[in-house]
């Protein structure tokens, strides 16, 4: 079976592949679940095989980085013999739980948290080294997860739901909550005296103004106004001001 | 061409297919692509520069579930192009207005592909619903291929319109540090708000407030 939970586990990595709006991530975890399946009794010839398969490539929706966990669990349910509307009522109970704990918890929560630090370092030693901070802090916690995610599902089975809704599931939900935020906001002046350390005095109020300028439209005026488009805007007209400005 | 173009075009598409389909190890986060760009292009502080300012644009938004996001993989690989060689901060803004351009059409055609692998799914409907390994295999490696297409066009196309800019922008030194100015004031106003954004109301309100005060105390102080 490790040889399985390996392939499982690579396969995992690319589970987005073919995401799309029909059926979401199904396919995906179809395609991460299909080594699990095959140490089945009689492996592929196995009718419970092809019916797991054909189940889970229907729709599925849940958090990337958790989607091991789904597969790990729909497999185990295969080799406990759970009657097959059971281990359906049990795929479809997945998909709100493993996307809303994985967005909050590593979306809302841990990338945040690993970006600020990341720019923290950046500004406080150099690029470089904010830059490995932030690939490493990341990818323990995002590798750890998809890890823990699998083995969890393999081991529980039928019961997954008691492992997401575990102790240190809640404390990582907690810790993020509020540190993602604090160390955002920590991260946000840094950033901002680094960025314009080498502008002269008015065009720091200068950037301050547009900034206060970008707040108050993307807050307040056009709260739909997404970040790359408020910046096209902005941008697009220092440019045509820029050129006649000369 | 621009000095590295092989590279860059290959950590333009490892950048832009770490977005959503390989691994999503955030090497295509800004702060990364847009530093090792810098290296490749021959201009580490240059990359760096855009990195940081695209990583501001960046915190704007949260990838949840099917929501539509801007690749700023891609985009910090052609926005450091644009910058590399430019002396001091006279490259930014024309940087980060290539990187945001790039990044938009990034957006789009990550819907595109999207959207072609769901007629792929439905072209082979029949084989997925009998549960056909070879079938959700093929259907599922054909979307890592489209999207590594994706990637590759976006990169081309970022790396012509960088080299575009750089040659043909005409602007004068003011008209490049006006530019500049507004590309960080803006990226400010993007990861402030994208902050407001993640702290909702209540305690985390709190906490983004009380970090906010101790970045500043940390500026004034060092």
């Amino acid at each position: 079976m490790t040889r399985g939970m390996l392939a499982a586990w690579v396969r995992t990595l690319i589970v987005q592949a073919s995401w799309n709006y029909d059926r979401m991530v199904g396919l995906g975890v179809a395609y991460a679940m299909e080594p699990l399946l095959r140490g089945l009794p009689g492996g592929r010839a196995n009718d419970r095989y092809a019916a797991a398969l054909k189940r889970v490539a229907g729709f599925f929706n849940a958090h990337p980085y958790l989607t091991g966990m789904a597969a790990g669990a729909l497999a185990r349910v295969e080799y406990d013999g759970v009657a097959e509307p059971q281990a359906d009522r049990l795929r479809r109970a997945l998909i709100g739980p493993l996307g809303s704990v994985g967005d909050q918890l590593i979306w809302a929560g841990w990338l945040p948290l690993s970006v600020a630090v990341g720019l923290i370092v950046a500004v406080v030693a150099s690029v470089p080294a904010g830059v490995v901070s932030f690939l490493v802090l990341y990818n323990v916690v995002h590798l750890g997860l998809r890890s823990w995610g699998l083995a969890a599902g393999w081991r529980a089975g039928i019961g997954v739901a008691g492992e997401l809704a575990g102790r240190m599931v809640h404390a990582g939900l907690r810790f993020g909550a509020a540190a993602a935020p604090f160390s955002v906001g920590v991260a946000l002046p840094l950033v901002a005296s680094w960025l314009l350390r080498e502008f002269g005095g008015s065009e720091r109020l200068g950037a301050a103004i547009v900034g206060m300028l970008g707040l108050l439209l993307a807050r307040v005026l056009v709260p739909t106004l997404s970040g790359v488009r408020l910046g096209l805007l902005f941008l697009g007209t220092a440019v045509v001001a820029g050129w006649l400005w000369q | 061409m621009t000095d590295g173009f092989w590279w860059l075009l290959l950590w333009g598409v490892l950048a832009g297919m770490d977005l959503v389909t390989v691994g999503q190890v955030m090497v295509g986060r800004p702060l990364v692509a847009g530093t090792v760009a810098g290296l490749l292009a021959g201009d580490a502080a240059a990359g760096a520069m855009v990195g940081m300012t695209l990583e501001l644009f960046a915190l704007d938004l949260l990838p949840m579930g099917g929501a539509r996001y801007p690749d700023y993989g891609p985009a910090a690989v052609a926005g450091a192009a644009t910058a590399a060689g430019v002396p001091g901060v006279l490259g930014l803004g024309p940087a980060i207005f290539v990187a945001l351009a790039v990044g938009y059409l990034g957006e789009h055609g990550v819907q595109v592909v999207r959207r072609a692998n769901s007629s792929d799914v439905r072209r082979n409907r029949a084989g997925l619903d009998a549960g056909d390994s070879g079938c959700i295999r093929r259907v599922h490696l054909r979307g890592m291929l489209r999207d590594a297409g994706r990637a590759v066009v976006l990169t081309l196309l970022g790396l012509a319109l960088a080299a575009v800019v750089r040659r043909w922008l005409p602007l004068s030194l003011r008209g490049a540090v006006l530019v500049g100015t507004v590309a960080v004031g803006a990226a400010l106003a993007v990861a402030a708000t994208g902050a407001l954004r993640l702290s909702g109301r209540g305690t985390a309100r709190a906490w983004l407030a009380a970090g906010v005060l101790a970045g500043a105390v940390w500026v004034v102080t060092r």
